[in-house]
């Protein structure tokens, strides 16, 4: 059976999904960094080699240096979520800069898809800055909110905004995980008014870098009453899709 | 996308292709060297014909161009739509020519922020404000914009020191059933599978006929209909059979804001039917002729106008039926410009329209003039494709 590639050039990382005989043999992950041709470089030096489709914010980059076919995220989250959650019909992708909302019918393809505003209000890098404004790492972000026995609200939803208003917060003397929590809620009612707009059929998928924070998906279930799965994996579900598509191709 | 055969002959074969304001500015310079003055405009509801009646050569203001923005947000808001911030950039940076050589500005209430960047520009030129009614269906509203055209008129003779006659609006009426008819013939060709046009095409050709007169124009069009025809008969069309049909709504597309139709084009798309007042809008309906009273039917035509200043603005989605009957899209995409309160809003009944009744996918737009967006607008029209 043929191997084939897919790349995921997204805003903050870069993933990379080797299929062959009906499996993924191999993912890996790196920063996209400011040179994402030489990052892509690296991650495919000695993997095996295949057809290869290529998704994400920087596929049109590569797309003459790999001399690769190149589809937009929605399709690859599609293709891709259906392989992870075969009765998949509804993804949430929060994303370095993107947050997508994709509802899929009965058979799997895409019915309605919604997208944040071209800002990055709710995204990944918004989380990121604020974890920054706190002190805090990532990882201690989700930690300090899952732990927090009250939420203090945070209405700003521009990243730079809500980086003031964060700091001035601290400045009231709000403790931190109420800070973190409340920043937590934020973006879950976001992401929740983004699925509103597609509509939500079970089941739903979570997935996206966002997807690997515990009190977000925790937020996003209990703002919905319903199950959320996230795979074990959520990164990389844009790039397996992209290697199923290159495997049907072949 | 491109034309299936190369060497395709410009639909306007001059020395200006896609260069659309070059072409209307060399032709206003020429009616002015004749001793025309230019009547400055920036909106589809100056009325035209009253203009043309008073002798004047009527000019589109620059709008479209994000260079003149950064000086504009020296005096208004960065949070204000980006044609209003525009427009007065060109005016304190004294680099719009066609203002330049404007001898009047026609203006209208239409949205809160011309309404009030007019009140800015006011001392540059003289300048007649028009109070658009906003309800068009009130029964006063007809009667209360023909007494705004005819003091529009009062403003310009005197102005101008010339006069307008009746009979002459009349003529002008007539002219401009003429040149819509005309431009409708040209736009048949878009609703042809695949069209035989390419958007930048439609949207030159459209520059041109908002200024020039019909008689001008005339040479023009035996031109584009002989190019046209020629298309036909060798089998030469833009883009591919399967390529999806696009149809653009909402705001003005010029300048650089027409990234929108580029990345449409980039990602597979072909722009059939341009639904704005910088595309055909101006041109899809005609003013009643012979009536006796030449200023109603001009008021009444341009009441008609389908903007989402007014409310309710039931026509946009009477109009938007003929269009999507006529071009048959396979999308319906919807370009507001960034703080464009009233296309935003109406954007949701836009959309719900389009998938409801027509049963066609939907993206709403919203952008300005940077090109800061384009990779995120890029990422939406691909997957709006991919979703067909």
């Amino acid at each position: 059976m043929t191997t084939t590639l897919g790349l995921d050039i997204g805003s903050r990382t870069i993933k990379l999904v080797v299929w062959k005989s009906g499996a993924t043999v191999m993912t890996r992950k790196a920063l996209t960094s400011y040179d994402p041709i030489a990052v892509c470089r690296e991650l495919l030096h000695d993997a095996p080699t295949g057809p290869l489709v290529a998704t994400g914010y920087g596929r049109h980059l590569v797309k003459e240096y790999l001399r690769c076919e190149t589809i937009s995220e929605i399709k690859a989250f599609a293709v891709g979520a259906r392989a992870v959650f075969p009765s998949c019909r509804t993804i949430l992708d929060i994303g370095g800069q993107d947050t997508k909302a994709i509802s899929l019918s009965e058979d799997g393809r895409i019915d309605k898809f919604h997208m944040n505003d071209k800002c990055a209000a709710g995204t990944g890098r918004f989380l990121e800055i604020m974890a920054t404004a706190l002190g805090l790492s990532l990882g201690d972000f989700m930690t300090e909110a899952l732990a927090a026995e009250t939420s203090h609200p945070i209405n700003s939803m521009c990243t730079v905004f809500a980086e003031s208003e964060v700091i001035s917060t601290i400045a009231r003397g709000i403790a931190r995980p109420a800070i973190a929590l409340g920043i937590h809620h934020a973006i879950a009612a976001r992401a929740v008014s983004l699925l509103e707009r597609v509509s939500i059929t079970e089941d739903i998928l979570f997935a996206g870098g966002v997807a690997l924070n515990r009190c977000m998906h925790k937020q996003i279930e209990n703002k919905l009453d319903r199950k959320v799965h996230a795979p074990a994996d959520p990164q990389i579900v844009g790039a397996l899709g992209c290697a199923l598509l290159a495997a049907k191709n072949v | 996308m491109k034309f299936n055969v190369t060497d395709v002959k410009p639909l306007i074969e001059d020395e200006f292709v896609g260069e659309a304001a070059k072409r209307a500015l060399q032709y206003i310079q020429t009616k002015r060297s004749a001793g025309m003055p230019v009547a400055g405009i920036y909106c589809g509801y100056a009325p035209m014909e009253v203009i043309r009646a008073v002798g004047a050569v009527p000019a589109i203001l620059c709008a479209f161009a994000n260079k003149t923005i950064a000086a504009a947000e020296a005096v208004l808001p960065a949070n204000l739509c980006p044609l209003i911030k525009s427009s007065y950039g060109f005016i304190i940076t004294d680099t719009c020519p066609f203002f330049g050589i404007s001898d009047a500005v026609v203006a209208e209430t239409t949205c809160d922020g011309k309404k009030k960047m007019f009140e800015l520009i006011s001392h540059y030129k003289p300048m007649f404000v028009m109070d658009l009614p906003q309800l068009p269906d009130e029964k006063e509203a007809l009667a209360n914009w023909a007494t705004m055209i005819t003091k529009l008129q009062g403003f310009l003779e005197k102005t101008f020191e010339k006069s307008a006659t009746p009979e002459g609006i009349e003529a002008e009426i007539k002219a401009t059933n003429i040149k819509n008819r005309l431009m409708n013939r040209v736009f048949d060709y878009a609703t042809k599978k695949p069209s035989l046009l390419k958007w930048s095409e439609t949207y030159e050709l459209a520059f041109l006929a908002q200024v020039a007169t019909t008689e001008d124009l005339q040479p023009i069009f035996q031109e584009v209909f002989k190019t046209l025809e020629e298309r036909e008969a060798k089998g030469v069309y833009y883009g591919t059979a399967s390529a999806p049909r696009v149809l653009v709504t909402g705001c003005p597309v010029g300048g650089d804001s027409t990234k929108v139709y580029k990345i449409i084009e980039e990602a597979g798309g072909v722009v059939v039917a341009m639904d704005s007042c910088t595309g055909m809008k101006p041109f899809m309906t005609e003013i009643e002729e012979n009536t006796g009273n030449p200023i109603a039917a001009v008021a009444a035509r341009y009441l008609q106008l389908p903007c989402s200043c007014m409310t309710p603005n039931t026509r946009r989605l009477d109009e938007l039926d003929k269009t999507i009957a006529r071009f048959q899209p396979d999308v319906v995409i919807e370009v507001v410009l960034h703080a464009c309160h009233s296309y935003n809003i109406e954007a949701y009944k836009i959309m719900n329209h389009a998938k409801n009744k027509h049963n066609l996918p939907y993206l709403k737009i919203e952008t300005d003039y940077s090109d800061g967006d384009v990779e995120q607008i890029r990422t939406r029209v691909e997957a709006l494709f991919d979703s067909l």
